[in-house]
């Protein structure tokens, strides 16, 4: 019987949410869309990334976040939500904790909101719709891998 | 109505169903409606106001509707649910968003609504004092049609 062994591994790679002592990066996702926030999740933990918390609207994300830091290596931020917007919750979580990784979450044509959003702290952006290498990447970035 | 109104978000609708439906997707004849028309099922909503006002609809059967979630989310939908609903409206969101890139680098300036969704059989829409173009857009998943309604503020 022919077993895995018998194969070069020449295709295996450590999945990319993880760290190098096994440990998931752990991501808090922050949209008000059932369905952004299911693809997010899906790219993610694909990688192995473990998706610990979402949050449908800004104030629900700053106040998981406070409740979960430092439990939190990454946040996916989306702009337009009801209660409070990611602008004002970017704001909020990086008062918070300066060292924060937010990545924002934006539909074209809010160019100027993602501007202000890098010069508040925010690491990245990504624009939907979403691109499951672009995502990757750019997380991946911003985590420093 | 202007047509340069129109042709970014035909534009826009044509280039995000490619990507997220992939496929061929054929733009069908646009013609023109100024009194009340039938919607066919499944309607998502976005208004416009600032220089410009008015309206987009995105209008499509229940099926087309189903067959594009299940598309989108990679598994099977049987029915219009919270996560199907939202969908679509995130459908809507990225067509609206890559359209009004365009319109602001044309130099108008309006704000967005956010998507509202209209559900249900026999529906009519009748706008007042303001004519709708439509574009059939062939999805390959069924017929989505961009309907615009946008006039310069008064």
């Amino acid at each position: 019987m022919i077993s895995k062994q018998d194969f070069p591994a020449i295709n295996e790679r450590a999945p990319e949410g993880v760290r190098a002592d096994g440990v998931a990066f752990k991501v808090l996702v922050v949209d008000d869309s059932m369905f952004v926030a299911k693809q997010i999740g899906q790219i993610l933990t694909s990688e192995g990334y473990e998706v610990v918390a979402t949050a449908g609207d800004g104030l629900d994300g700053v106040e998981k976040y406070k409740e979960m830091c430092p439990n939190v290596d990454l946040v996916t931020m989306d702009i337009t939500m009801p209660k409070m917007d990611g602008i004002t919750a970017l704001e909020q979580i990086m008062a918070f904790d300066k060292n924060a990784k937010v990545v924002m979450i934006s539909a074209l044509g809010k160019e100027e909101l993602v501007k202000k959003a890098l010069l508040l702290g925010a690491k990245n952006y990504i624009v939907k719709p979403l691109d499951r290498k672009k995502v990757l990447e750019r997380i991946a970035s911003v985590l420093g891998k | 109505m202007r047509v340069e109104y129109i042709n970014p978000f035909v534009e826009a609708a044509y280039n995000i169903l490619t990507e997220v439906l992939g496929g061929e997707i054929k733009r069908g004849e646009l013609y023109l409606k100024s009194t009340s028309m039938p919607v066919m099922g499944v309607a998502a909503l976005v208004g416009l106001a600032g220089d410009v006002e008015g309206r987009v609809i995105f209008d499509m059967s229940i099926d087309t509707a189903l067959n594009i979630c299940s598309r989108m989310n990679n598994e099977e939908m049987k029915v219009l649910d919270e996560m199907a609903k939202a969908t679509i409206t995130e459908l809507a969101n990225m067509i609206t968003g890559q359209a009004v890139t365009k319109l602001h680098d044309l130099g108008f300036r309006f704000d967005l609504t956010p998507p509202a969704l209209f559900t249900g059989e026999k529906m009519e829409l009748s706008d007042h004092k303001v004519e709708a173009l439509i574009v059939p857009m062939e999805t390959g998943l069924g017929k989505v049609e961009v309907n615009v309604a946008i006039r310069d503020r008064m």
